[in-house]
């Protein structure tokens, strides 16, 4: 008879108590794979919407566009577009370009104005960099090049009051320093997937925002995609020696640029030392169980002394009897985490009104994406907090002395 | 083979002090059935636990075959134990979640021995006390008497140099205490095994061919049969 096999039937002798132990652990489990499949399901969509909609995942800018963006600086931009796009496109790792303005704008609609955030883009390309289909555009069509015709978030066009068919005269800072204003016909509602995109922005054909700004072939800045595994601030390094012009360019990868993504990182530390509290607090109560165990097994620890299992022995005993707890706990938890998260990762999380004035690059829609390493890393977190704190009890079975433990009644 | 010599032992009860020895000598041969009898609160247990290096003398020494086990540390006493000593408890003390055949193997796996030599001597020691067939029973499906058999074939079957037994018949009905008693005598006989049993039964006392009474720490006197 192995020590294992005595602990192991021991977990069996009070079976409410073991399930309750193994039920702290289980639900600790649980919680902290949830709560590591939605922080990864987070930094998925924060990197998707930061990449698709803010910076891409490589920018390029004129040189001096950053030192002067407190100025909205419109006169500095992009030359040769079509001659960086076929080189970006040449190079290995680049797998979509989108050549875009984005400019601050304010809608006039009878008395009332409106702040927005305009973003030229060629319509015929911009599909394969971002997605335009039904799940975004909800109603119309998309606006075609060379019409003065827009396509609005559904909140910018509910708050101005503008549906199909519509038009939208708005006012913006040229190229030049001056000031243009241009009329375009609402041709189609979007639904993107953040909050904040979707109560300030219109998207509009790039040759007539061109035109509207006074940029001729010009654009303000070139986001780049990559292919999956590319490391993109080595891409950034790599472009700055490959392409032409390169010193009026400033290229940058979105990890530098981005304050939101740093923000989910911070996050991703500090919920891995929430999770360890929340295993410690878990643990209290095997170590609660130990200690009772302990207390109602005096007489036997005491037998067992007698008959000359050494000290050691007998900490392994209740200790394996707690590692034994903490698996069947941690395999249970771990397991109905990764169920309730593939369900999630199905149905999403939404966050619907919560987001409402929330200015973070994160999707209403929230889905968890569970993640191998972190699941892997949970299980055996869990096993190994619950059987290191379990070991201080089990400390305790090797210092009775066995008079005392056959003396208990 | 057993040399007791001016032990003392004090306990602290509160803020009393028990003398539970006062300064007892005494000499046990290899292979005696010896019964230490005394009401309760006399010294007896606090003798056995004291042979049985499950306490500590406060002065005096105890010789077992030439070993000062009073000298021994802690590990070393848990190893003597284990090599040298069975004991047989009143409440039985097996272990729950073990059978018959695994409270009596245990003994055995603590000394280490191969799984064949230890099912081998189990099996054997559990048909002498008895209790053919009925080794895969959890103690719960044993009765009183069966489970002291347990105890004693547990006891036993390292072949020790002692066998303690602290009131081993004070659970058990008359009939099945005899039983016992009958048992514990006849492994005597045939393994030359030292008996040493406490008990306050006049009935116990009989099968003694040594009878020690103790009282209030004290040997008042001590009869051979």
């Amino acid at each position: 008879m192995k020590l294992g096999s005595i602990a192991y039937r021991n977990i069996y002798r009070n079976k409410r108590r073991s399930i309750l132990s193994a039920t702290a652990i289980m639900v600790a489990s649980m919680s902290i794979v949830l709560l590591f499949s939605l922080l990864t399901g987070m930094q998925g969509d924060l990197s998707y919407n930061l990449q698709t909609y803010a910076t891409g995942a490589v920018r390029i800018r004129d040189a001096e566009f950053s030192r002067n963006e407190r100025l909205n600086p419109m006169h500095l931009t992009i030359e040769n577009v079509d001659r960086l796009t076929e080189e970006l496109l040449a190079t290995p790792g680049v797998s979509v370009v989108s050549p875009r303005i984005s400019f601050p704008a304010r809608i006039y609609r009878g008395d009332e104005t409106y702040t927005s955030q305009g973003v030229g883009l060629n319509f015929d390309t911009e599909a394969l960099y971002q997605d335009l289909g039904p799940e975004v555009l909800q109603k119309g069509r998309l606006p075609e090049a060379g019409k003065n015709e827009a396509l609005l978030g559904y909140k910018l066009a509910g708050k101005a009051g503008v549906d199909i068919g519509d038009r939208i005269t708005l006012m913006s800072t040229t190229a030049s320093r001056g000031t243009n204003a241009i009329t375009f016909e609402v041709v189609g509602l979007a639904v993107f997937p953040m909050t904040a995109t979707n109560e300030t922005t219109f998207y509009a054909p790039l040759d007539r925002v061109q035109y509207f700004l006074k940029m001729d072939d010009q654009v303000k800045e070139v986001l780049v995609k990559t292919d999956v595994g590319v490391d993109t601030k080595m891409m950034a390094e790599t472009l700055k020696t490959t392409l032409t012009d390169v010193d009026e360019l400033e290229i940058i990868d979105w990890t530098s640029i981005s304050t939101s993504y740093s923000f989910i990182e911070l996050a991703a530390a500090v919920y891995n030392i929430v999770a360890l509290f929340f295993f410690f607090l878990a643990s209290t109560v095997i170590l609660n169980t130990t200690i009772m165990v302990i207390f109602e097994r005096m007489k036997e620890i005491g037998t067992l002394n007698a008959m000359g299992m050494s000290g050691k022995d007998l900490v392994r005993l209740f200790f394996l009897e707690s590692l034994y707890i903490a698996v069947i706990g941690s395999v249970i938890g771990v397991v109905l985490g990764i169920i309730i998260t593939q369900i999630l990762t199905r149905t999403g999380i939404n966050l619907g009104a919560a987001m409402d004035g929330v200015d973070f690059d994160i999707s209403s829609v929230l889905y968890p994406r569970l993640s191998l390493k972190s699941t892997v890393l949970v299980f055996f977190y869990s096993v190994v907090v619950a059987s290191v704190v379990s070991i201080f009890p089990s400390r305790r079975a090797s210092r009775i002395e066995p008079v005392e433990a056959l003396r208990a009644v | 083979m057993i040399t007791i010599k001016g032990v003392r032992k004090t306990y602290k009860a509160g803020d009393t002090e028990v003398k539970a020895l006062r300064g007892i000598d005494l000499e046990i041969h290899k292979g005696e059935f010896i019964s230490i009898a005394g009401p309760s609160g006399s010294g007896k247990t606090t003798l056995l636990n004291l042979i049985g290096c499950i306490d500590t003398v406060d002065e005096g020494k105890i010789t077992i075959d030439e070993e000062v086990v009073t000298e021994l540390d802690k590990e070393a006493k848990t190893s003597y134990r284990r090599n040298k000593l069975g004991f047989i408890f009143q409440s039985y003390n097996l272990i729950p979640v073990l059978t018959a055949y695994e409270n009596v193997a245990l003994s055995l796996q603590l000394l280490g021995l191969k799984e064949k030599e230890i099912k081998e001597r189990t099996m054997t020691i559990l048909k002498e006390v008895g209790l053919e067939g009925m080794e895969d029973r959890r103690p719960a499906k044993l009765s009183g008497g069966q489970q002291q058999r347990v105890a004693v074939a547990r006891a036993l079957v390292k072949n020790p140099l002692i066998v303690l037994a602290d009131e081993p018949t004070a659970n058990l009905d008359s009939h099945t205490g005899e039983e016992i008693l009958k048992l514990m005598k006849k492994m005597n006989e045939k393994h030359g095994t030292t008996f040493i049993f406490s008990t306050h039964d006049k009935m116990v006392m009989e099968y003694a061919s040594r009878l020690v009474s103790i009282h209030d720490g004290e040997f008042t006197s001590d009869e051979r049969r």
